[in-house]
């Protein structure tokens, strides 16, 4: 697995750091962001491999609203992202092909918080493949 | 208008009043017949039998005139109900005139029948409007009888009944028509005030029932807030000990170990706790659900695989079964998934090693009914009824697992409520417990 360049965006910087240690310990680079506007311009002044995006920032769609602002920028359109959320509490997961749609969610995965460090692993590493 | 009943109460006592009349008309014409052929009172049964006549076209005609004013998809207000109500009454009086007129006036005990009509103004319409009515009733009878005192209409005299004179009696006309006077107010007094007490103790009521409900939201958003927050707190303590757990940040010795893996322990029992809460708070405050039509079959294997690793750890077999024409159901395919899983945990919580559970799906005309079966501990017949109260736990369940949340089954109820279903467990006879969820298949 080639070392890469993730940002994660999150307010919570607790949970910033555990995942930046897990990570780290696999050899990723890791860029921190607290909110989008944040984000969106370490991503302009460097672009990441991946991007970890927590769906609850000041408001409750602010991740939503950025993921959709990303996908819909052809500069950074193919960057993949992983959402946190317990977005399968909520919607159809199983029975709606949800990720990657871009009217619904426009995210290439996602996962619940607590974040299991091997979970985290796992999914990042199947997203930069 | 103020009235006790709501307008489509009044819609349902405006054709009430309609199939009362249907009965008063039969009594008329049965009344008449006794009395002529059975009892020899001379009547003009001409008269009365074509009253009846003109009574059932007249009721006929309201019926109509009720299914015109509410007739699908046209707004039926109060007052068009009242007018009709109003309408009925007024005519009922006049009526009830007219056949006392041809049944011997003030000599027919029947004019006591005026009372009832009092009686259901002041139940229905406004006190102001019960008076009036009183007063018409007084005024129509009043009319009848001083008019045939004073022969300006004939007096039909109810031979074999009541042979003197008394229509012409000053002191009989007068005493009776004073009693039938106060009688009528009276009535109209104790009834209109009756019923003006219960409409306020009505309104007390549904008054107390909207801030309730108001309280209960408030309360909710709070639990909500809390809980979000406690949750996100959780989480970031849950990520840390992972992170010192896994030993990403140096490695730890034995003691060390046990311990972090105690706090792991505990915290992942409150996130257990906090997101059940969490969950089930939501649901209550959230009035849409997301509906669509899907299979059945894809949310019980979907909990199948979901609950499998805990059934095999204890080697409990789960065996399914889906019943011929189960296919498709409305409601929101996440939520009756998460429902069915509650269940299955349970069942394989508390059912002992090397256990069984059956599910059984059958179809049903308006439905389907999800059967889960286990030969596990069963309910304590005590508890039967409060399982699926918020955080209560059986006796014999608690026993087997001290941190339970006592929120899976309230949380199930809330699911299968708004799914308009209901949800019900009993006791197997040959021991373990059935719970059972029956779902529409259409939306409601």
């Amino acid at each position: 697995m080639n070392p890469a360049r993730i940002l994660i965006v999150d307010d919570d910087a607790d949970i910033t750091e555990a995942m930046r240690i897990v990570l780290e310990s696999k050899g990723h680079t890791i860029d921190a962001a607290i909110d989008s506007k944040d984000a969106a311009s370490r991503i302009k002044s460097q672009k990441p491999d991946l991007i970890i995006l927590d769906v609850m920032m000041s408001t409750k769609s602010e991740g939503f609203d950025f993921a959709r602002e990303l996908k819909k920028d052809a500069k950074t359109r193919d960057i993949p992202i992983l959402m946190l959320t317990a977005i399968k509490e909520k919607t159809g997961i199983d029975f709606k092909p949800a990720a990657g749609d871009e009217t619904w969610l426009p995210v290439e995965d996602f996962l619940d918080k607590p974040v299991k460090p091997e979970q985290l692993i796992e999914k990042v590493e199947s997203l930069l493949k | 208008m103020e009235s006790i009943l709501q307008s489509k109460n009044l819609v349902q006592r405006a054709y009430w009043l309609i199939r009362l009349r249907w009965m008063a008309i039969a009594g008329l014409a049965t009344a008449t017949f006794i009395a002529n052929e059975i009892l020899n009172v001379s009547l003009p049964v001409r008269y009365l039998y074509r009253m009846s006549v003109i009574l059932i076209f007249y009721n006929f005609l309201l019926y109509d005139l009720m299914r015109y004013v509410t007739w699908k998809g046209r707004t039926t207000t109060p007052a068009a109900i009242n007018r009709i109500i109003t309408f009925q009454i007024t005519a009922d009086w006049i009526i009830l005139t007219i056949i006392l007129h041809f049944s011997g006036g003030i000599e027919n005990p029947f004019y006591l029948y005026f009372v009832f009509h009092t009686i259901l103004t002041g139940v229905l319409l406004s006190k102001v409007q019960s008076y009036i009515q009183a007063t018409l009733a007084i005024v129509l009878f009043g009319a009848l009888v001083f008019l045939e005192y004073l022969q300006v209409i004939p007096h039909y005299v109810l031979t074999g009944f009541l042979e003197g004179v008394n229509y012409r009696d000053e002191l009989y006309i007068f005493g009776t028509f004073f009693v039938f006077s106060t009688t009528i107010y009276a009535v109209a007094y104790l009834t209109a005030s009756i019923s003006e007490q219960l409409r306020q103790q009505q309104k007390e009521l549904e008054e107390t029932n909207t801030q309730l409900q108001k309280k209960d939201n408030l309360k909710n958003e709070y639990v909500l807030r809390l809980t979000h927050d406690i949750k996100s707190h959780l989480a970031a303590i849950q990520s840390c000990l992972d992170v010192v757990n896994d030993q990403l940040v140096g490695s730890l010795n034995d003691k060390q170990i046990d311990l972090i893996e105690r706090a792991r322990r505990r915290t992942g029992k409150c996130l257990n706790f906090i997101s059940a809460l969490l969950k089930l708070t939501r649901m209550k405050l959230t009035g849409q659900l997301d509906m669509e039509y899907f299979p059945v079959r894809n949310v019980l294997f979907n909990s199948l695989a979901t609950v499998e690793r805990t059934a095999k750890e204890k080697e409990i077999s789960i065996s399914h079964q889906i019943g011929e024409g189960v296919d498709e159901i409305y409601g929101e395919p996440v939520l009756v998934e998460e429902t069915l899983t509650n269940i299955l945990f349970n069942a394989a919580k508390y059912t002992p090693e090397h256990g069984k559970i059956e599910v059984n799906i059958k179809d049903e005309n308006e439905g389907v009914l999800i059967e889960v079966k286990d030969n596990g501990i069963g309910i304590p017949q005590q508890d039967l009824g409060r399982i699926f109260e918020e955080f209560f736990r059986a006796e014999n369940a608690r026993k087997i697992e001290k941190d339970g949340t006592g929120l899976g089954l309230s949380f199930a109820r809330q699911v299968v409520e708004r799914h308009k279903g209901s949800i019900w467990a009993g006791n197997n006879p040959e021991g373990g417990s059935t719970f059972s969820i029956r779902l529409p298949k259409r939306p409601y």
